[in-house]
């Protein structure tokens, strides 16, 4: 039985199978946004794993053991169930097919290993950031480690209360995985497909930071920020800010570290206006595709053009806009004049 | 409207010093507009602002009529006919030749809801027929213009036309006194007419505005003034028919007449010498009447002549763009190109929208294009071709004057009020009438010189954007709309009272630009504008349209996004800030500056 399949050939209904992140990325390749390549590793893999190692008993005694409210206590549970996991091994079926498919993206080539848990990335409910993500991970032993790594991630003490906040409607905890080639990202970051703070649906706000996406997710620097207009590409708005550290492939090219950017850079925009009309132009095409607004992770590659060198890494749907300041009830333009007048309540004459 | 501390605070107008030299000013204005003692309580708790958008430099004694009857006009329609809610008209006051303005507001909630009922029917009416009522105006204005031309100013000769004798025609001491209040009657009826649309036309527009506002709180306002702009305006016709006469200039092979620095006799002499030259002067002459009806300025001062009085305008207009078609530049306003994003702007903002607000937004679009017309053409008619053609007709008046010996230059009128000026002919025909010695040739030329010195000594003067107290909120209407005066704007003010090496206004075109700044405070100084400057100006109008090709940016004192040099900027791709309060004031000529027309800022860099 196949626990992998590629990216591409994943859509949002296989987000039971796979979780939200890999059907996402899979819907996304579909609508023709560059998606860096890669595949998908099953929620069945994971099962087949705390099966096989004959885990489920124990993470059970654990969770029953458990009192949500108390830290020390989810601690002591998420550390129990970590360290079993990680001395499990990764079933070798699992293990033969993602060697596989890694081999087929290239030889010893650097990917990102990202969780995909089940519920992530819906509408209801953010589970953004609770799972982990590994970068620059080389060697098929090295990305087996890094899938079990984020199957682990799924009995963190942030992720265990969050699912213990929801209860019952949580349902049965399982993780898909994805891998996906790296880019070498120059500069990366987020946008959102309106401006998250005014609600304005015309503008896409941009924040951008050098090196990988994590600086700026982590919230480790003030990216420069940038409002642009979908409608003519100006930008509307725009604070470059000192951008004091980043994240760089390490000197071996395994794993990433965090860096000081050099005193000339940090002052420096790190996009221009080619750069900026890429993200909006591809900021429509992903709001077009899923007809809601999204929050748009994206990585701009080191060593080549526009628009090539533009990615998306994900993408999810903005869960909670600020309601825009009162638009006038009105019932016609006439009445709306009359307001400006300040003679919407008028006494008959 | 109550003082607020919290935001800064403007001088009071009664802590204004007069400038040295400059005592007595007081005498050129009537009683009633001064900071006077007995309403000082009242006055030193209000909001004033100085109106230099309409009124840039001191008043001359005889303009300051145009304060008069342009807040008669304005309060007639906004207080008395649609009595607009919250805001009867506006109140004047001058400080140092300079003009102060502020709104008298309407309080009891009751009130307002009873004139909200007058104001629906009424305002309602003017929506609902627009078209009509708007095709009647332009009748009407083109009709009052007839009859201004036609009005003819009597000389007085050593006796009476045999027509008084033999015909009953009445006396010229009747004529001259009945021409005179004619003059001013017909003035009375321009700004009747002016401000009959002005409120509602600005109303729907800023309707609109905030309708974009409310659904899309980041959209720059340029883009809300793209959407609605006419296209085919008025106003640029002028300019149009130039460009229009310069191909045809280069076209009859006429072009070599027209070198820079030539006056415009010396170009006219070289052309009448030949066929093809007569032709395209005889073309001239068809473009006159009545494209050269454009006011070098906007319109207010007797100092604003038309293009008919000064022809060195449209010529180095005429000399530009023979220049720039010759050197294969592309010298037609991209209206394809203006038409298809005015369009694109509105699908594309409409299609963001949903349900209620998008139907909105297209409703109020339509009005606001309905009423557009108005608000873009009325300064032609009553701004530009009326008032220019009617200080001509009183410098006819002066001729009277200086052929009497009351007045030394025809000009001096205008340094007198319109009542003095009453006095002065009232004077004249007695003495002509009983062959008296007059007191006038005595009397009056000492006051024109004094008064004369006073403007040019106050003119040094830098008048605080605002005095009085800070509102805490502007809820008037007409500030907002036809000033721009917004609360945010004059806490802005109010900010930056102390000065500062930045200013802000409104973004009103796009870009950023950093040069070397060219302060131009009147229409006589655009001549010194060199290529590459960027104009710093208090307000300009679309006679100046000659050197929009020259500049890089443009800053004005006062003026929002749909004001004459936000559209002409846009139209040129230039970045414009309007609406800086004080950029004249803080700004010298030379200095390097960046203009941000995206942000809305203007930073002065040394």
């Amino acid at each position: 039985m196949s626990v992998t399949r590629s990216l591409d050939e994943l859509r949002q209904a296989d987000a039971a199978a796979f979780g939200g992140k890999s059907s996402t990325l899979g819907e996304l390749i579909a609508a023709g946004i560059p998606v860096p390549p890669g595949f998908a590793v099953s929620t069945t893999a994971f099962r087949s794993f705390v099966a096989e190692a004959g885990l489920e008993g124990m993470i059970a005694a654990e969770l029953e053991r458990m009192a949500p409210d108390d830290v020390d206590s989810v601690g002591a549970a998420s550390h129990a169930i970590s360290q079993a996991m990680r001395f499990a091994p990764v079933p070798d079926a699992v293990r033969d097919e993602v060697a596989r498919r890694y081999a087929e993206l290239g030889d010893d080539v650097p990917v990102a290993v990202r969780s995909s848990a089940l519920g992530e990335d819906s509408q209801d409910a953010t589970y953004a950031g609770q799972q982990e993500t590994y970068l620059w991970v080389r060697g098929a032993d090295h990305v087996c480690d890094a899938v079990r790594d984020c199957w682990v991630s799924l009995y963190s003490p942030p992720a265990m209360t969050y699912r213990a906040r929801l209860g019952a409607g949580a349902g049965e905890p399982a993780m898909g995985v994805a891998v996906q080639l790296m880019v070498d990202a120059e500069v990366s970051g987020v946008m959102f497909t309106c401006n998250p703070v005014s609600g304005d649906p015309s503008m896409v706000a941009v924040n951008a930071s050098w090196g990988l996406g994590l600086a700026v997710v982590g919230g480790e620097v003030t990216p420069d920020d940038y409002l642009v207009s979908k409608v003519t590409k100006e930008v509307v708005r725009e604070h470059v800010h000192a951008k004091e550290v980043e994240y760089v492939p390490d000197a071996a090219g395994r794993g990433a570290v965090r860096v000081d950017v050099p005193e000339e850079r940090r002052a420096v925009a790190c996009l221009d206006s080619p750069a900026l009309e890429a993200l909006v132009d591809l900021a429509g095409r992903v709001e077009r595709y899923f007809g809601s607004h999204q929050d748009v992770e994206w990585a701009i590659a080191r060593g080549c053009e526009l628009p090539a060198s533009l990615t998306v890494v994900q993408s999810r749907p903005v869960t909670a806009l600020p309601r825009r300041s009162d638009p006038p009830a009105a019932t016609s333009a006439m009445a709306l004049v009359m307001n400006a007048f300040g003679a919407g309540v008028p006494k008959e004459r | 409207m109550a003082a607020s501390s919290a935001v800064g605070s403007f001088p009071s107008p009664y802590e204004i010093e007069t400038p040295p030299g400059c005592e007595g000013w007081e005498d050129l204005y009537p009683y009633y507009g001064r900071f006077d003692e007995e309403r000082r309580e009242a006055d030193e708790q209000r909001f004033w602002f100085w109106n230099s958008m309409h009124f840039p430099v001191p008043m001359p004694a005889f303009d300051a009529i145009c304060i008069d009857t342009a807040y008669q006009a304005l309060g007639s329609w906004q207080n008395r006919v649609f009595a607009v809610p919250p805001a009867m008209g506006i109140d004047w006051r001058c400080i140092n030749g300079y003009i102060y303005i502020s709104g008298n507001p309407v309080l009891d909630p009751d009130k307002i809801a009873e004139r909200a009922g007058w104001f629906q029917q009424r305002a309602g009416y003017y929506y609902a027929n627009w078209n009509e009522l708007y095709g009647k105006w332009r009748a009407k204005m083109e009709a009052l213009i007839a009859e201004l031309d036609a009005l003819r100013v009597p000389e007085l000769g050593e006796y009476e036309p045999d027509a008084v004798a033999f015909e009953d025609q009445e006396t010229s001491y009747c004529a001259v006194l009945e021409a005179y209040r004619r003059a001013l009657r017909l003035h009375d009826v321009m700004w009747q007419h002016h401000f009959e649309f002005l409120l509602l036309g600005y109303g729907a527009y800023m309707t609109f505005a905030e309708l974009c506002k409310a659904n899309l709180p980041d959209i720059p306002d340029q883009h809300i003034a793209q959407m609605v702009a006419g296209l085919d305006v008025l106003l640029f016709r002028p300019d149009a028919e130039l460009r229009r006469l310069a191909r045809l200039a280069i076209d009859s092979g006429v072009d070599s007449a027209f070198v820079e620095g030539r006056s415009p006799e010396e170009i006219e002499t070289e052309l009448a010498g030949s066929d093809a030259g007569r032709a395209w002067l005889a073309e001239l002459e068809q473009v006159k009447e009545p494209w050269f009806h454009m006011a070098t300025g906007d319109g207010l001062y007797h100092t604003y002549t038309s293009w008919l009085d000064d022809p060195r305008i449209p010529y180095a207009s005429l000399i530009g763009h023979i220049g720039a078609l010759k050197a294969g530049e592309d010298i037609e306003r991209p209206s394809d190109h203006i038409a298809e994003e005015r369009e694109r702007l509105a699908v594309e903002y409409a299609a963001l929208l949903d349900g209620e607000a998008r139907k909105g937004f297209e409703e109020l679009l339509a009005l606001s294009r309905t009423v557009f017309p108005y608000v873009e053409e009325h300064k032609f008619y009553a701004d530009y071709w009326f008032l220019t053609s009617w200080w001509n007709k009183i410098r006819e008046f002066g001729d009277l004057l200086v052929a009497h010996g009351f007045l030394a230059e025809r000009d001096d009128i205008f340094q007198l009020s319109r009542l003095e000026v009453y006095s002065a002919l009232d004077e004249l025909l007695l003495t002509w009438a009983t062959g008296g010695q007059p007191r006038g040739p005595k009397y009056w030329p000492p006051i024109v010189a004094r008064r004369q010195e006073l403007l040019e000594r106050l003119a040094d003067w830098t008048p605080p954007p605002a005095v009085g107290a800070v509102p805490e909120a502007v809820l008037d209407p007409a500030l907002i709309m036809l000033w721009g005066v917004t609360t945010q704007r004059v806490h802005a003010w109010a900010r930056h009272q102390e000065g500062g090496s930045e200013l802000t206004g409104t973004a009103a075109s796009p870009g950023v630009v950093e040069g070397v700044a060219r302060v131009v405070k009147t229409v006589g100084e655009i001549g010194d504008v060199r290529e590459g400057e960027i104009l710093v100006c208090s307000i300009t109008s679309p006679a100046w349209a000659p050197i929009f090709s020259k500049i890089t940016a443009a800053v004005t004192d006062i003026g929002g996004v749909m004001s004459h040099a936000a559209i002409v900027c846009r139209e040129y791709a230039l970045p414009a800030v309007v609406g800086t309060g004080r950029a004249t004031s803080q700004i010298r000529t030379g200095q390097r500056i960046r203009v941000d027309g995206t942000a809305g800022t203007v930073a002065i860099l040394e």
